[in-house]
């Protein structure tokens, strides 16, 4: 499998650009929209929370900046990768080609994009006097478990989607709530006590948790939480793999 | 063909069904609120039919519309998998279903020489090996470097084509393309095709222009209904076939 894929590395290459370029070609700003579109999504949170809300949070800036760009590589990936198989119906119905190119390769170009947009990140951890620290290095950890954890997702997503048209609106709702259910906009703290469980079950609250603790507060991840997510995400991983590859024989007669 | 009997397809006991369904559930309320009562008919396109292909040899697919030709090649490219039964197959293998599938409009001639390729499998340093080959062989001179979209039919088959035969891939499905281009293209169609099967390439083509395929193809296989009619001597079943359906 692993060989196939690497026998057609080309290809992977090609799909890969084509995601990250295409996506915004045409419009005047180009690829600069996906690192601008969550920057305006901060200022709006950022205008709207400790202003109107009254939010304090230390630093609110970086703390939301922070959960925002992890979550937008989250669901972008999401939302492209669900719908890959059926984008490229025509070639599909057409060429053999490994199949799993198709939710790598958006996976990959989200991984990408993510790495770049870390540059913001750091930009104003610097200019907003946090500064950095050597845990910076586990960066590249945490966005490995975090691929890992949403390329599972997108294979299941994007094979399940072919047979059943629903999914794709049914997960729309799932991640606008998942959205509230992460501590993107605000500390956990601030979840009832009650619901505060959802926050340690769900893995994109562990994941944004290990990104703030290596950026914003220069300390180690929570081990307990990461043994969780590195459990959590390839077993996600796993089974997303295992459906894509139950569903993928009928994607030409499908699509 | 004693001397080289290698198989480089096996189809075993193949036999594809395809779903007829008349108002597929698509969505989730369909499949639930009308759970049993979507009419499922099925078509069975291919019934049992178990061949061999052997190194090197050059076969032409032969059977009137609907016979289920383009279904065998579609299953020998793993395009579509069989309902029941096993095919196996060995090297390198590429299929011309549709010239020119994936080929993106914007993008130059050139672009889409690498874009198509890629999705043949190939890497970019053997695209590079090749480019200059394609170029050539597609005659499309400066027109290379113009978008698709302004090519004529004629000029994106020939690019197409030109694509899939330099993949050198070691077994070419072929599917009813032969009629690409004008008379000189279309000679070195042949022409290419003569070479490749001189470097004991394997071809498989599905086709209706008869008299060509005679002289280029060693074996035909007939197919009717779902079932071999006939497997041998190209000359022989064709002539066999145009008595039947001629």
């Amino acid at each position: 499998m692993l060989r196939e894929i690497y026998n057609y590395r080309e290809l992977l290459k090609t799909n890969v650009k084509k995601e990250i370029r295409g996506k915004y070609k045409g419009s005047f700003l180009g690829v600069l929209w996906s690192f601008v579109n969550p920057l305006l999504q901060v200022l709006v949170y950022a205008i709207v929370f400790p202003y109107i809300m009254r939010i304090q949070t230390p630093n609110y800036l970086q703390y939301l900046i922070i959960g925002i760009i992890p979550w937008t590589f989250f669901i972008t990936t999401i939302n492209q990768g669900m719908i890959t198989v059926r984008m490229n119906a025509g070639i599909i119905k057409k060429v053999y080609f490994p199949r799993e190119i198709l939710p790598l390769s958006v996976v990959l170009s989200g991984l990408i994009n993510f790495f770049i947009s870390c540059i913001i990140i750091l930009i104003f951890c610097l200019f907003g006097g946090i500064g950095v620290s050597a845990h910076l290095l586990l960066l590249p950890v945490i966005a490995l478990i975090q691929f890992v954890f949403t390329l599972g997702m997108v294979f299941a997503l994007s094979a399940i989607n072919i047979y059943i048209k629903d999914t794709e609106y049914l997960v729309q709702f799932i991640l606008n709530m998942a959205f509230y259910a992460t501590p993107i906009l605000y500390p956990a703290t601030l979840f009832p006590e009650r619901f505060r469980w959802i926050l340690f079950v769900n893995p994109m609250s562990e994941i944004i948790e290990a990104y703030r603790a290596i950026f914003l507060y220069h300390t180690f991840p929570d081990v307990n939480g990461m043994i969780y997510l590195v459990i959590v995400s390839v077993l996600v991983l796993a089974f997303g793999y295992m459906i894509f590859e139950k569903l993928k024989k009928g994607f030409a007669e499908e699509v | 063909m004693i001397a080289q009997s290698e198989k480089v397809i096996e189809v075993k006991n193949v036999s594809k069904k395809f779903k007829l369904v008349y108002d597929k559930p698509s969505t989730l309320k369909e499949r639930i609120v009308f759970w049993n009562k979507s009419k499922v008919s099925y078509h069975e396109a291919l019934k049992d039919i178990t061949l061999d292909v052997n190194k090197g040899e050059t076969i032409a697919l032969i059977g009137v519309n609907g016979s289920g030709k383009s279904t065998l090649l579609k299953l020998m490219t793993k395009i579509i998998y069989p309902t029941s039964g096993k095919i196996i197959t060995k090297g390198k293998l590429t299929s011309l279903l549709e010239l020119g599938a994936g080929f993106h409009p914007d993008f130059t001639g050139r672009e889409n020489i690498y874009f198509n390729a890629a999705i043949f499998g190939l890497s970019a340093k053997e695209i590079d090996e090749r480019i200059e080959d394609i170029i050539n062989f597609s005659e499309l001179g400066e027109f290379i470097e113009a978008p698709v979209r302004t090519y004529s039919s004629g000029m994106y088959m020939r690019l197409a084509f030109s694509i899939a035969i330099n993949v050198n891939a070691d077994i070419l499905l072929i599917d009813e393309i032969l009629a690409v281009g004008d008379q000189h293209f279309q000679e070195k169609c042949f022409a290419k095709l003569q070479e490749l099967k001189k470097q004991h390439k394997t071809i498989v083509i599905v086709s209706h222009s008869l008299d060509s395929i005679k002289d280029l193809c060693d074996r035909a296989i007939w197919i009717s209904e779902g079932k071999v009619e006939a497997d041998g001597k190209a000359k022989k079943v064709i002539d066999e076939y145009l008595k039947v359906c001629g």
